[in-house]
């Protein structure tokens, strides 16, 4: 009942988000995605999966707030129409906790291909002990940035974000901005980047995550520290409404030439350096997010493919993960698509791939391997109450930025209300 | 012979009439109070989609509402842009409607270009109007570069950002209102104009003391069926803004969905969105009581 009324209050609620439910045939499995070159991949060459196990797999992929809802519709609804579903790390916590998936450590334990796929991004969907989703990549933070602007101005390339502030002050120009970064609210938004500042000052979400103390923290002089930095170097030197900008935008400015660095992930920067992509490509540089006094700490972002626990036929879901993930699969896909950022190992030393990553830039493979090396796992904390929190922490963040409160308020609000959403 | 219709023969068509309706009512009941039940039933009770339910029912939803200082900032943000945007959507309507209704001949068919902007998907009209707001991409800006002038940031403040909003939901929604006051408009005898005219009246005048009373059931009905539609206000604001900068476009309908989806609170949600739906219905009920005193 209680699934009923939630079902029915959403479709209420959102009647402007349509759930199109498929009707299952034998041997045919529904996999739900949100955008992004690895799904639209993987889409693109459904067709092999039906030609190698004749199971045909009707791949859906559709935009990240869509996806939200759509998932969640099904999941209260327990309708059993989705039998894989895109699994996001920073969402995994808590659709265990609301028993959303289905454990598959059998499974995962009997795939070839698990010894092939990297631990840390693996070990990340592993919660009390049971193994809830199989990696497909792991995106992480990067800066680019324009060579021919930084040679004129007779600058290097900023180590910190101390440093930043002083390049920043000399590349700025009504042309082209200093930098652009994700602003608007959101966890998966300004606090995929904002973090990286926070925690190269030594700032924190929590007194201390990993010994199990989750008394939030935010409000302290580091975090203080890191966000008059973050938003001097927006307001001052970025583009005109850099307060609102998403990655869309942050990418536009730098593909149009608008701005000098770019802080942003995998994906996107891999298109700023790839000369198919951008006209400023082979001015533009790539290497890791600045750091600070506590070190660098670039952005990760794992997604997987998990099964729902209301999957109706989970042995072909796993099939379909395993092949999803196989090396041969995920080859094509970073042949085919701009998809760097595989946790297949293997994939990495096929030589076509070598070669067409080395070709968009010769450092990219290279940087990209070292700032996954120097992310932490918990980067934004693995813990059910995340996307609340992160909501919450991003729109006072984003408040300050835009002059609606100050920095300290800000943190102040920001901790008072991880306190409320954790129940403290 | 002639005889009057049998009371059985009218009775049997009249059970007729009403098994007609069973379809509708059956519809009615599935579609809209199945899941308004189910919303009212969820408002009451503590389904946390993290913590589950300890099937705790009571008010505690509707007292914490009460305090909410966000849902206060949800209500402003949403009467904003409910006020304005009808507002400019019936002024900009009425004013459209009012010069389509007096041209004749083959040009007529150059209302459909009005009602283009009514047929563009709303994530679609906040992506453009997204574009247009945001000074890096939009053309505007670029126009006025040329001459030297900055065109302000709009999205990064308050006021700015709620005009936006108020701005693309204006533009794909004045056809609405354009449409039913044009048609009010054809359904006006042109014999009051004339009777008017004959009695000395300017056209000016014909049109504030005839045309104008005789339209104000259809500008009512406008109003309400554009109020209850803008307190949903939803993809506008995700798309443009996140509901920032900072808080300050959530509105509460916004606000719901972020409870729900984000904070994992299914019950306070229901609450948010209960009585919202009682607000929508008090008004519209007072509002279709005017419009009965009115047109009687």
């Amino acid at each position: 009942m209680k699934r009923l009324l939630t079902t029915l209050l959403s479709a209420s609620l959102f009647a402007g988000v349509a759930a199109t439910t498929t009707v299952h045939a034998q041997d045919e499995i529904n996999v739900v995605m949100f955008g992004m070159p690895y799904t639209k991949g993987l889409q693109a060459i459904a067709g092999d999966f039906e030609k190698e196990t004749g199971i045909k797999a009707n791949i859906d992929v559709i935009g990240q707030d869509v996806f939200e809802n759509r998932i969640t519709l099904s999941f209260t609804g327990n309708t059993g129409d989705i039998d894989v579903v895109h699994t996001p790390v920073i969402q995994v916590q808590r659709w265990v906790a609301a028993d959303w998936l289905k454990p598959i450590t059998a499974e995962v334990d009997a795939m070839a291909v698990k010894s092939d796929i990297m631990a840390g991004p693996l070990d990340a969907y592993k919660i009390n002990g049971e193994q809830w989703a199989v990696p497909y990549m792991a995106a992480t933070g990067l800066m680019t940035y324009r060579k021919d602007i930084l040679e004129a101005a007779g600058v290097e390339v900023p180590q910190t974000w101390e440093e930043m502030l002083a390049v920043a002050a000399k590349v700025h120009s009504d042309e082209t901005a200093a930098i652009a970064m994700r602003a608007v609210p959101g966890q998966g938004f300004n606090m995929f980047i904002f973090p990286m500042v926070m925690r190269a000052y030594g700032g924190k979400f929590f007194e201390d995550y990993t010994a199990g103390d989750l008394t939030p923290a935010i409000n302290s002089p580091e975090t203080l520290e890191a966000l008059n930095v973050y938003m001097k170097l927006l307001n001052e030197y970025g583009p005109q409404g850099a307060g609102n900008f998403n990655f869309a935008e942050v990418q536009a400015a730098a593909q149009n030439g608008q701005i000098t660095f770019a802080v942003e992930g995998t994906g996107i920067a891999a298109s700023l350096v790839d000369p198919d992509k951008s006209k400023f490509a082979d001015k533009t540089g790539i290497t890791l997010p600045p750091g600070g006094p506590a070190g660098r700490s670039p952005a990760i972002a794992v997604h997987g493919l998990g099964i729902p626990a209301s999957a109706k036929n989970p042995e072909l879901s796993a099939k379909f993960i395993e092949w999803a993930v196989s090396a041969e699969t995920m080859t094509k896909i970073a042949l085919a698509q701009p998809f760097s950022n595989f946790t297949t190992q293997s994939v990495a030393q096929n030589e076509e791939v070598i070669a067409k990553y080395s070709k968009v830039h010769p450092d990219f493979l290279a940087v990209q391997a070292e700032a996954l090396n120097l992310a932490v796992g918990h980067y934004r904390p693995l813990l059910p109450e995340w996307p609340a929190l992160g909501q919450a922490i991003g729109e006072n963040i984003n408040g300050a930025l835009n002059g609606l409160m100050s920095p300290e308020e800000a943190l102040e609000a920001a901790e008072q209300e991880m306190r409320d959403i954790l129940g403290l | 012979m002639t005889s009057k219709p049998q009371p059985r023969a009218t009775a049997e068509l009249e059970r007729g009439y009403r098994n007609m309706l069973l379809p509708a009512v059956f519809a009615v009941g599935i579609f809209a109070i199945v899941p308004l039940a189910g919303m009212l039933a969820l408002s009451f009770s503590d389904y946390h989609l993290i913590r589950g339910t300890n099937w705790d029912f009571g008010f505690k939803n509707f007292v914490r509402l009460v305090s909410d200082k966000r849902l206060m900032g949800s209500v402003y943000a949403m009467s904003v842009l409910s006020f304005f945007g009808v507002l400019t959507q019936v002024l900009i309507g009425a004013a459209i409607a009012v010069g389509l209704s007096k041209i004749v001949g083959k040009w007529r068919l150059g209302r459909v270009l009005f009602l283009l902007p009514y047929a563009v998907p709303h994530v679609a009209v906040a992506l453009i109007w997204l574009s247009l707001f945001t000074p890096t991409l939009s053309p505007i800006n670029a126009f006025f570069d040329l001459f030297g002038i900055t065109v302000p940031s709009f999205l990064t403040t308050q006021n700015g950002a709620l005009f936006a909003i108020v701005m693309a939901d204006t533009w794909t929604n004045f056809p609405f209102a354009m449409l039913i006051i044009l048609a009010a408009l054809q359904g006006i005898s042109p014999d009051l104009d004339e009777a008017a005219a004959l009695d000395g009246a300017t056209r000016v005048q014909s049109f504030f003391y005839v045309t104008l009373p005789l339209l104000i059931p259809a500008f009512l009905m406008v109003t309400l069926f554009r109020f209850i539609d803008s307190l949903k206000h939803f993809p506008m604001i995700f798309v443009m803004t996140k509901g920032g900068p900072g808080r300050s476009t959530q509105a509460t309908n916004y606000y719901a969905y972020i409870q729900t989806f984000q904070n994992s609170n299914v019950a306070y949600g229901a609450a948010i969105a209960v009585t919202l739906f009682i607000v929508a219905a008090i008004i519209s009920f007072y509002v279709a009581r005017l419009n009965q005193r009115i047109t009687s």
